[in-house]
Parts: C-alpha cells; sequence; structure tokens
C-alpha cells in the first residue's frame, strides 16, 4: 500500500469550475475526511478520485501509479484503479444475494472455488453479517445493507477505501453507534480511507485528517484538532463548531473594538488598525462572569433556553447578539459576559 | 478498447438498416425509371409528373382533411376522458384502464372490415336499423364516416399522454391553488389544464402525424368511393400505369415523408417541452378525486358508449360475419351459421403459412428485435457524448415513413444490393422492415426501463473492477429483465397487429395475417378476411390477456 496524491486537481462539469486546483494526500493507513458546504466539490473530488468524474487538469497518483495525470494524458477507467468505493445509497445489486454481492469483486479479479468463499466468508465475518450471507439486499436494515456495502468494498483489498457519505443514511442513534464501530473496523484492518462528509462532528470522530474544501479549493487541512482550534481562515473558524461572531474594528494587533469595549484576542492575518474586523469565539467558549474585568463586556440576558444537558443564553447589546452556555439557569438582567482572550480569534473582514 | 469497437458496430449496423431504405427512396425519386434499369438516368421528371397531377393533390387535400379531421375528435374526447380518469370519482376506474388502451392493439384493417361488415350497406347492424327506421342514417363509406372512425380510434393516444401528465403534475401546486380559495372545477381550469397543455399540444401533434400514416381505414372505408389519402394514392399507384413506376412512388413517398419528418422532430421538441412541467416530487399526497355527483354515471355510459363504438360493434360485427354463410337483408341468423369459413382457411397454404409465420414474426421475431433494441439503447446508456443525440434522431428517422412507405423501401432495398436479394423472399425481409419502423417504439421501452437502474449500482461494479461491457452484462441486464418481458410482450402486440408494413414485401414465404387480409380484401373474398380477422383478434387477446396478468403497463 502507498499514499494516495491528489495534485492540482480541476474537474469542470459543463461550464460549471467545480473543483480548481485541489491537492492534498491519504497518507498510508490514516484516514482523511473531505468536509465542506454542499456545492464545495467535496463528492466530485471522492468521485474523480475514483474515476467516475473526468477531471481536465492535475494528477491523482497512488505512490508512483498514476490514476490520472492530465499532462501524461493517463486516465485509468475506473474498472482499472481498483479502488474500494462504498456508495452513499449503499449501491447494492438487489439481483445478487449479501454473499453474491461481496463475491463479485473477487470474481472479476479471477479468484475462484474454496479461496472466494473463504475470503468472502472473512468479509463477512468482519462486519458481523456471516449468518445473512444468503439474504437478498431487500430483506436488510439500513445499518446492515451499509455494512454489506462496506464489506463489498473491503474484500478484494484496495490501497484505499472511498466513503461517500457513509453514514448519512442511517437514523441518528443507529449514526452513533455506526460511527465508532467503522472507526475501528478502519483502524483495526489498518486500511487507507477516504471519507467524504458534510457532518464535521462525523468527519471529526472518524479522521485522522480533514480536508475542509470551499467552493473547489482546499481551505484549510490538518487534524481535527488542528481544525477545531487553530482555524486558519474566517470560514474554516465559522464552518466548524457553532460561534458567535462579533463584527467591530481592528484597535491594534490582537485588538478588537467592539462599541465602547476593546476586546483582546489571537489575530489571524493582517489587519490595519481602524479596518473593519470579524471576531469569532466559539460558544462553548464565553463565559458568565460576576464582575467587570478584562475582556468581558456587560450585556444585557434576553433569553434562555433549556437543552437537556446545559442551557443556551442569548444576550444582546445594541443590536450585537451573543450565545453562551451555561450549567444551570441564571438569573435575568444585565451580566458581565466573557471573551477569553486565546479563545477570540480575530479576522480581517472578507 | 473493445467496448467502444462493439458500440461502433451496433451504432454503425444500426445507421446503415435506418438510412439505406430512405437514401434509396430519395435516390429513386429523382430517376427517370426504376433503379435497376439499365436505361435510369436522373430528372425531375418523376416530380414534374406526379406534382402536376390532380389526383395526387385531391388525395394530399383529403389527408390533410382527415388528419385534422381526427385530430379534432380525439383530442377534446381524449382528454376529456383523461381528466375522468386521473381526477374524477368516475366508477370503475381501475377495469376501464385496459379497456381504454384496447383501440391502439387493434389492427386498424380488421376494425375498417369490422365497420364495413357490421355498419356498411348490408351490414349486420344496418339490416336491424333499416328494418325499424326504413333507412340508413348514415353511409359508412364517406370522408365524415372515415374522419369520425379515425378520430375515435385515436382517442387512447391522446388519453395516454394527458392522463401521464396530469398524474404526474405536483399536486403541491393545485393544493396551493385550493388554499388560495379556488374551487376544485376553477383549479382544474386555472392550474391543471394549463400545465397539461404542452402534453395535449404533443398529442395532438401525435394524432396528425398518425392521420398521414392511417392506410387500412382509408382502403377499406374511403377506396370504394374513390376517397384515397396519400398511403392509398401511393398503393393504387402501383397498379395504375401498369408497369413498375418505382420514381414515381417514390415521389409520393418523398412528399409524405416531408410532411411527416418535421412533424416527428416537432413532437420531441413538444415532449421536451412537456416534460418540462412533469414534476418527479408530486408523488405525496394524492388529491381527493373531484366527486361528479349523478354525472358520474353519464360519463360512464359515454365512455362505454365509445368503446362500443370503436371496439366492440367492429370486433362484434367481423366475428360474427366470419360464423355466417353471408349477409343481407331478410337473413335469419340461425339459418346461415357456420364453421366453414375457418375450414376454408386450412384449405390455402398461404394463409396457414401466414398465421404461422404472423406467431413466429410476433414471438422469434419480437424477441429478436427486443435485443436489437437493446443493444442499441445499452449502447448508448450513459454514454456521455455528442453521439448519442445523433443515435436519437436516427431512431427516430423510420417513424416519418408510414409502415406501407416503409415496405416498399425495404423491397427496394432487397431488391437493389444483389447479396441481399435471396433474402427478399424469406421472412426475414418482413422482420427487418417491422424491426425498423418500431425502431423508436422500441427504443422508448427499452431506454424507459434502462433509466430506471440507478447510475450508482453501474457505477459500483466499476469501481469494484468490472469493465464496461462486463457492468452491462452483469449488473445492467439483470436488473432490467422484467422490462425485457415487457416489451417483448407489447413488441408481440405490435408485431402480430402490423399490415401496412408487410403489403408491399408480400410473397410466398413472406405471408403475415396483416398484409393477406389487405390482399384477400382486394380480391372480394369476405368470408375469409372475416376468419382471418378473427384469427389476428385471438392472437391479440391472448396476448393482451398475458401483458394484463403479468402486469405490464401498456403504453411502455
Amino acid at each position: 500500500m502507498a499514499d494516495l496524491t491528489v495534485e492540482k486537481l480541476g474537474v469542470r462539469l459543463g461550464d460549471n469550475e467545480i473543483l480548481r486546483g485541489v491537492s492534498m494526500t491519504v497518507p498510508r493507513g490514516k484516514v482523511v475526511a473531505f468536509l465542506g458546504p454542499s456545492g464545495s466539490g467535496k463528492t466530485t473530488l471522492l468521485r474523480a478520485v475514483a474515476g467516475l468524474e473526468k477531471p481536465h487538469s492535475g494528477a491523482i497518483k497512488i505512490g508512483d501509479r498514476a490514476l490520472y495525470d492530465a499532462a501524461r494524458g493517463i486516465d485509468l477507467p475506473a474498472e482499472e484503479r481498483g479502488l474500494g468505493l462504498v456508495f452513499q445509497s449503499y449501491a447494492l445489486w438487489p439481483h445478487r444475494t449479501v454473499f453474491d454481492n461481496v463475491a463479485y469483486g473477487l470474481k472479476l479479479r479471477g479468484v475462484t472455488g474454496g479461496e472466494r468463499k473463504k475470503r468472502v466468508e472473512a468479509a463477512l465475518a468482519q462486519i458481523g453479517l456471516s449468518h445473512l450471507a444468503a439474504r437478498y439486499p431487500h430483506q436488510l436494515s439500513g445499518g446492515q445493507q451499509q455494512r454489506v456495502a462496506l464489506a463489498r468494498a473491503l474484500v478484494y483489498e484496495p490501497p484505499v477505501i472511498l466513503l461517500d457519505e457513509p453514514l448519512s443514511n442511517l437514523d441518528a442513534k443507529l449514526r452513533e453507534e455506526a460511527r465508532a464501530w467503522l472507526r475501528q473496523l478502519i483502524v483495526s484492518l489498518n486500511l487507507s480511507a477516504l471519507c467524504v462528509t458534510h457532518d464535521q462532528i462525523e468527519a471529526m470522530a472518524i479522521a485522522d485528517r480533514i480536508v475542509l474544501l470551499n467552493g473547489g479549493v482546499v481551505e484549510q487541512e490538518g487534524t481535527p484538532t488542528e481544525l477545531y482550534s487553530a482555524p486558519r481562515t474566517l470560514f474554516a473558524a465559522e464552518f466548524m463548531g457553532s460561534n458567535n461572531r462579533l463584527a467591530g474594528a481592528s484597535a491594534g494587533a490582537g485588538q478588537l473594538r467592539i462599541g465602547d469595549a476593546v476586546l483582546e484576542g489571537a489575530a489571524r492575518g493582517e489587519i490595519a488598525p481602524g479596518a473593519a474586523a470579524i471576531g469569532v469565539i466559539r460558544l462553548e467558549r464565553v463565559r458568565v462572569a460576576d464582575a467587570a474585568g478584562p475582556n468581558r463586556i456587560k450585556m444585557e440576558l434576553k433569553t434562555q433556553m433549556y437543552l437537556g444537558e446545559r442551557f443556551e443564553l442569548v444576550f444582546a447589546l445594541d443590536k450585537m447578539l451573543v450565545r453562551a452556555y451555561a450549567e444551570r439557569e441564571i438569573s435575568p438582567g444585565a451580566h458581565y459576559v466573557e471573551f477569553p482572550k486565546e479563545a477570540l480569534w480575530i479576522f480581517p473582514q472578507g | 478498447m473493445p467496448y467502444a469497437v462493439i458500440r461502433f458496430s451496433v451504432l454503425a449496423v444500426m445507421a446503415v438498416a435506418v438510412l439505406a431504405p430512405l437514401s434509396l427512396v430519395g435516390y429513386q425519386s429523382f430517376l427517370s425509371a426504376p433503379f435497376f434499369d439499365s436505361m435510369a438516368r436522373f430528372t425531375l421528371d418523376a416530380y414534374r409528373f406526379v406534382l402536376a397531377e390532380s389526383d395526387f393533390w385531391t388525395a394530399f387535400g383529403t389527408t390533410l382533411i382527415v388528419a385534422a379531421g381526427m385530430t379534432a375528435i380525439a383530442l377534446p374526447l381524449g382528454a376529456l376522458l383523461a381528466f375522468l380518469m386521473v381526477r374524477t370519482d368516475l366508477p370503475g376506474r381501475a377495469w376501464l384502464e385496459p379497456l381504454i388502451l384496447i383501440p391502439l392493439f387493434v389492427s386498424a384493417v380488421v376494425l375498417a372490415f369490422g365497420y364495413v361488415v357490421a355498419l356498411g350497406p348490408v351490414g349486420i347492424i344496418s339490416t336491424h336499423v333499416k328494418a325499424v327506421i326504413g333507412f340508413l342514417p348514415w353511409n359508412i363509406y364517406s370522408l365524415t364516416s372515415l374522419v369520425v372512425i379515425a378520430g375515435l380510434a385515436h382517442v387512447p393516444h391522446v388519453y395516454l399522454y394527458t392522463a401521464a401528465a396530469l398524474r404526474g403534475l405536483a399536486s403541491d401546486m393545485e393544493e396551493a391553488a385550493r388554499v388560495a380559495g379556488a374551487g376544485p372545477w376553477r383549479v382544474a381550469f386555472n392550474v391543471s389544464l394549463p400545465m397539461v397543455m404542452p402534453s395535449m399540444l404533443f398529442a395532438g401533434v401525435l394524432v396528425f402525424f398518425l392521420g398521414f400514416e392511417l392506410f387500412g381505414l382509408p382502403l377499406v372505408l374511403g377506396d370504394p368511393q374513390g376517397l384515397l389519402v396519400l398511403t392509398t394514392y401511393l398503393y393504387k399507384l402501383t397498379n395504375k400505369l401498369g408497369v413498375p413506376s418505382y420514381q414515381l412512388m417514390a415521389v409520393v413517398v418523398v412528399t409524405i415523408v416531408a410532411v411527416t419528418a418535421p412533424l416527428v422532430y416537432m413532437q420531441r421538441a413538444l415532449l421536451k417541452q412537456a416534460q418540462r412541467y412533469v414534476s418527479v416530487r408530486g408523488k405525496g399526497l394524492k388529491q381527493a378525486p373531484l366527486p361528479l355527483g349523478a354525472w358520474r354515471y353519464v360519463a360512464l355510459a359515454g365512455i362505454l358508449l365509445w368503446f362500443a363504438i370503436t371496439v366492440i360493434v367492429p370486433i362484434a360485427g367481423i366475428t360474427l360475419r366470419s360464423f355466417v354463410v353471408s349477409w343481407g337483408e331478410g337473413v335469419k341468423l340461425m339459418e346461415v351459421l357456420t364453421l366453414d369459413h375457418y375450414r376454408e382457411l386450412f384449405d390455402y397454404p398461404n394463409i396457414i403459412r401466414g398465421i404461422l409465420n404472423t406467431l413466429g414474426i410476433g414471438v422469434i421475431g419480437g424477441a429478436i428485435a427486443v435485443v436489437c433494441y437493446t443493444a442499441i439503447a445499452l449502447s448508448i446508456h450513459r454514454w456521455q457524448s455528442g453521439w448519442t443525440r445523433v443515435v436519437d434522431y436516427l431512431a427516430m428517422a423510420p417513424r416519418a415513413m408510414p409502415g406501407l412507405v416503409a415496405g416498399l423501401a425495404m423491397l427496394w432495398v432487397f431488391l437493389f444490393f444483389k447479396p441481399l436479394s435471396p433474402l427478399k423472399a424469406t421472412l426475414f425481409s418482413v422482420w427487418l422492415a417491422y424491426t425498423i419502423v418500431w425502431l423508436a417504439y422500441g427504443m422508448r421501452l427499452i431506454s424507459g426501463t434502462l433509466l430506471q437502474v440507478g447510475p450508482e449500482l453501474e457505477e459500483s461494479a466499476r469501481t469494484i473492477g468490472a469493465s464496461a461491457l462486463r457492468t452491462q452484462l452483469d449488473v445492467t441486464v439483470p436488473l432490467i429483465r422484467y422490462g425485457f418481458i415487457a416489451s417483448w410482450l407489447l413488441i408481440f402486440l405490435i408485431f402480430v397487429r402490423e399490415y401496412s408494413t408487410g403489403v408491399y414485401l408480400l410473397g410466398p414465404g413472406t405471408e403475415v395475417i396483416g398484409s393477406l387480409l389487405v390482399s384477400l380484401w382486394g380480391t372480394g373474398a369476405i368470408d375469409l378476411v372475416s376468419a382471418l380477422s378473427v384469427v389476428n383478434v385471438l392472437m391479440i387477446a391472448f396476448g393482451l390477456a398475458v401483458a394484463l396478468r403479468l402486469g405490464v403497463r401498456l403504453h411502455g
């Protein structure tokens, strides 16, 4: 097995530039997630890697083997790339049993008789569905179908397995279980995987690295921790987590002026003093303090909502709204809201 | 890449099969004599001759009147029928649906014979009517009868497209109108009707176009009065001058195609337009049917009356006629009953061959045709290339040739390409002509089935390592098995019903029931014609019964 690399890949659908030069790597044995809003090109990127979309520039390689290389005129059809792809809809063939669905990839590779049976049974055992081998797909639950789709893509041991929104067709409860199961399976089999998702929690849970896509370019790439706690751009900061957006002006390096108050924060990018700036802070980092102090603003409590495990609070000052969490109910009226310096990122405005 | 080779070979064969007859007709129309005549040279004489003929222009005018007249009858009736069936609480909608579609599958010559024996001057019904009221209030051999019968027989075409459009309408659009304050009838006229207009327009053009293809009805009902349409004019031209006047026939064919070809392409454009209104997501709630009150029985009676006139009267007429020695005024039914006509069928080896050939061409030929259509449809399936458009247009081209014309063109192809000539006297020639004439229809059946295969089912096979061809054999084809059976049945019905395409190809060995009927009718052998018609109707009834039993949608 070797690394999967994508270099400056461009994909056009009609007149639409879907991908504008995307580069990324899936290191051996790692799980990489493509994350992004709808229309960011993440599914197109996955399909281009699989050979189902035709790029017009760039290259896709596994180790030294080019799957696609615009410069050298190489474009292997999907069936010659040897990858495994799990479809969002699972795409199990309704006219074949579970066993035959899984066995097909081996049959195409000339694996016959006892060997084929052994390997299919091993794959089904891995996903815990040995007892359902004779069933047809429509006789399985959604979760079982998803596992079969995975076994079908794994059985011929592809160097990289591609997952298109693998959990989105499962209901909410099942999804959390399946997430843990999927991560565990991928890690225990030491697979390289590429996973497309629009769900950041899913991406962070499953992946070793996240590639955040926006408008057909890579916005930021890194570990889940890096993406969540050290976003480099305003888009990355706002895409991950739940955030407050504080519109103000720069009052010098790492300083944000909002009305009369000046908040200290972590500067992200160059901003001329006085120029418009945006402060972003995650909801869970906003604190409610009981007295005035640095980086605190006095705000009126507008709304208080009970969410089960905690309360969500909405504070207001003039037109600015700030949301925060609290362990327990707080009294109505004015409170001091603290924006810890290390948690407040200050970005230049768009 | 072998797949590309297979694909292009399939498409090349199709292109040749479609273009050869058309080009040959065009070529012949510019010659001074039949193409096999060594004296033939290029000239416009044939055009000059035909275009100067007043009979030609009369036939042209009659065709226009018939086409326009039948459209004017079929369009409102078909639309009304669709509305009643889809949107109201009309009783018996479930069993009416297949009934309404039956006229689509009955041979037009059989219907025409049926009208003559039932409603003709000494017809079975006519004699009774005359006995009661003293005179006959209709004349079956007239332009009016022809237009009315053709109009009624084409109601199902309009019904099909309008009903499909009505069913495809997003119910939320109508519900929005209801909520905004419009009553149900108002919604029908202000929202539903305008939204199905494009589909009705399409159906209207289709029926008008089919008016140019009519052959059986005008041959039987119009000809005795000297009433000719273009197809019957062409048919008569064969015998008119004594010598084979191929160049004149070619000119008539060219003029027919010059009218029908634009109509075919217009239909394509209109269908696209119509589909724009069809909403895929509108499958949610079925709106409650509009209550018709006591009118529901009036509506039902109206539909049954239409069915009686269009199907029961002619079929019952021809069936009854096949069991009597003769018919005329004062004949007592019980005295003339006989089975002799059926026994007589067996005295004619060509009729026996015709029956067997018809079965063979329906069952075996139908299956082979479906395989051919599938090969073509698969070779453009999910192919992202401008060529698919070309294939699309090619597949539609034969549609512009009425069956009679296609049969003639096919005959010429077999005469022109010497290596093919030995095949002319075999059933292969008829099969090929049928397959080409119904190419567009068959392609639509198969591509409709192919569309139901989710692309990811094929893509997953590709990513797992199956080549394009392999994917089609292992995934696509098995998934559309049911669609094959359905298409096969429908093609069987169409091939068994077909009559005009075989007319020019008729000869020893190539007899089929349809062309035999036309030729026997010309000799006045009404006994044989009625018995053979019943045999044809029974074959179709059997096919229809199987199709309904299997739950095949009769309209592909």
